[in-house]
Parts: structure tokens; C-alpha cells; sequence
């Protein structure tokens, strides 16, 4: 990981020594109710997501999760956006999400309770057409209550300086 | 539809979504638990020189639901996208995708975007599924 040097005499941040970090472990019931609400936001109207018949057919135990509710577990369970953003001294009003991968592991279903652990793997500062940018990118991993790991999270945050 | 029947190539139908409302990105605010204020104040938008914007994990839920309506949601493995535009109220969200590569082992691996109707990327991304196969 290499910091660039930005030719405009900007002064340096220093996002870079934010590889590593890591936040403080959290954990979030996945509940049938917080389910709902973001398929209803979303205006997803699989209807596994709403009946636990529906669910079984599909070979599920439980209601499943929405491939992004992770994003619930995070901010509901975790640190918010702005504890987040002034953990790692970032300006929540020049940051956006720039990238969000998320592998599935093993089924996650209302009942389950995750237990996430949370670093920054990455920083990569650039220099593009609208000035000097840092990608930070953080990786989370959630286990369920065998201890199994289910999910991985990679989530990159573009901060314009 | 099996693993057999898929072509590199193939298109999968068009999600065509509802446009997006500013009482959607409230409410998606709370389901989320983001209630950055770009997304809901507009006095706060405008003092950083924008307009009320949606929530990328919006769009990317929006994308999701579009391949999850392709392929069952238990066989996805991995999703992965970039945000390349924002997205404002009022915009109605495509979803499209394509298989690129038929992998051995019954997985695909596909493309997918949310465009707005002028065909504007949001969001571009990657998925891997296992699709069943006949035998």
C-alpha cells in the first residue's frame, strides 16, 4: 500500500494509517421485524421474505435475510455513519460509498444472532479529475451462534479531500 | 431454469422498478439505520452544493432484488458492485444483467446494472450463483 504524492500541495492525510484499524466487535439479533422493514423500503416483494412457508420451499429454515441486510446489522449493531466517519476522521459530508461486495457463506435466518468483527484491510489514495480522493476499505466478518462463518463484507469509502 | 439452458451471453429479463420517493429514503433510513443527511435534509444537500440524493445501498438493494428474481436467493455466493452515479428522487431504476462465464462447477458468473431509464449506470457489479442442474 503506497501513498501517492499529490503534486498540488495539498496537505497529505493520513488515511493510510488507518490500515488495520479495527473496530470494536458487535452483535445484532436478526429479527423477522427489521427483515420486513428493509424488503418493504426496498420494494422487494420476494415472498420469502414475508412468509416462513414461502421460505421452507425455498429450502430455508427461517426467513432469510436480503442479500444487503448486512448494512442493518452493521448500522443498527454497530458504530452509525457518523461515529463510524469520526472514528476514522473522515468528513461525513465528503465521503460516499464508493464499493460494497459481499459474499454468502451460509444461510442467515430471522432467530440467527451475528457477531461481527470489523478493520480496515485497505487504503488507496488517488488523484483523479475532481482532486485527490481516499478509498478506505473495511472488511467485515459475521459469525452466527454455532460460530460459523457465514458472511464476509468488503465496503469502500470514497473520502474527497 | 437450469444450468444446462444457460448460454455465456444469455440476458436476463428486466427488473423495472418503481421510481424512487423521498418517503422511500426515509423509510429506508430506518430500516438501514443510515440517516446521513444528504439523503434527507434538504438544507443540508444544498449547503454541499448537491440535491437530496438516494442512498447507494438503495440502489444496490434494488439491484439485488433483480437477481434475486433471476436466480434463487439461497444459491447467490457472492455480489459485488461499484457506485458510479447518484441517484435522485423521482429516477426509475432498471435492473439488467447477463451471464458472462459459465464456470465448471455449476456456478455462473454475471453482470449486472441499475440504469435509470435514459440508461445512465448507478450501479455496475458482479454476481457468482450456483445454478441447479438438471441432473
Amino acid at each position: 500500500m503506497t501513498k501517492s504524492v499529490n503534486s498540488i500541495g495539498m496537505k497529505p492525510s493520513n488515511a493510510v494509517d488507518l490500515i488495520g484499524m479495527e473496530f470494536d466487535p458487535y452483535t445484532l439479533a436478526v429479527e423477522q421485524g427489521k427483515i420486513r422493514e428493509l424488503a418493504l423500503a426496498i420494494g422487494d416483494d420476494n415472498p420469502i421474505y414475508y412468509s416462513l412457508e414461502e421460505a421452507k420451499k425455498e429450502g430455508y429454515k427461517g426467513i432469510p435475510i436480503p442479500p444487503t441486510f448486512f448494512q442493518v446489522v452493521d448500522l443498527w449493531g454497530g458504530l452509525g455513519t457518523t461515529d463510524k466517519m469520526a472514528k476514522l476522521k473522515l468528513n461525513l459530508l465528503r465521503v460516499l460509498h464508493g464499493q460494497q461486495e459481499y459474499e454468502y457463506l451460509g444461510d442467515i435466518v430471522a432467530g440467527d444472532v451475528l457477531f461481527v468483527t470489523s478493520k480496515v484491510v485497505d487504503v488507496v489514495t488517488k488523484t483523479g479529475g475532481s482532486g485527490v480522493m481516499e478509498l478506505v476499505t473495511s472488511e467485515n466478518r459475521y459469525r452466527n451462534q454455532h460460530d460459523e462463518l457465514v458472511a464476509i463484507s468488503r465496503n469502500t469509502i470514497v473520502h474527497r479531500l | 431454469m437450469f444450468y444446462e439452458d444457460i448460454q455465456e451471453g444469455y440476458e436476463f429479463p428486466i427488473l423495472v422498478k418503481d421510481p424512487v420517493t423521498r418517503v422511500q429514503l426515509v423509510r429506508f433510513a430506518g430500516a438501514s439505520g443510515d440517516f446521513h443527511p444528504l439523503h434527507l435534509v434538504e438544507e443540508v444537500a444544498e449547503k454541499a452544493g448537491m440535491k437530496i440524493i438516494a442512498h447507494g445501498m438503495l440502489v444496490m438493494g434494488m439491484l439485488t432484488h433483480g437477481v434475486t428474481s433471476w436466480v434463487s436467493r439461497k444459491n447467490i455466493n457472492k455480489i459485488s458492485v461499484r457506485f458510479s452515479k447518484m441517484t435522485f428522487p423521482g429516477e426509475t431504476i432498471h435492473i439488467v444483467g447477463k451471464v458472462l462465464e459459465k464456470k465448471g462447477d455449476n456456478t455462473v458468473l454475471a453482470e449486472v446494472f441499475a440504469k435509470n431509464s435514459e440508461g445512465e449506470v448507478k450501479v455496475a457489479g458482479t454476481f457468482e450463483a450456483t445454478i441447479p442442474s438438471k441432473n
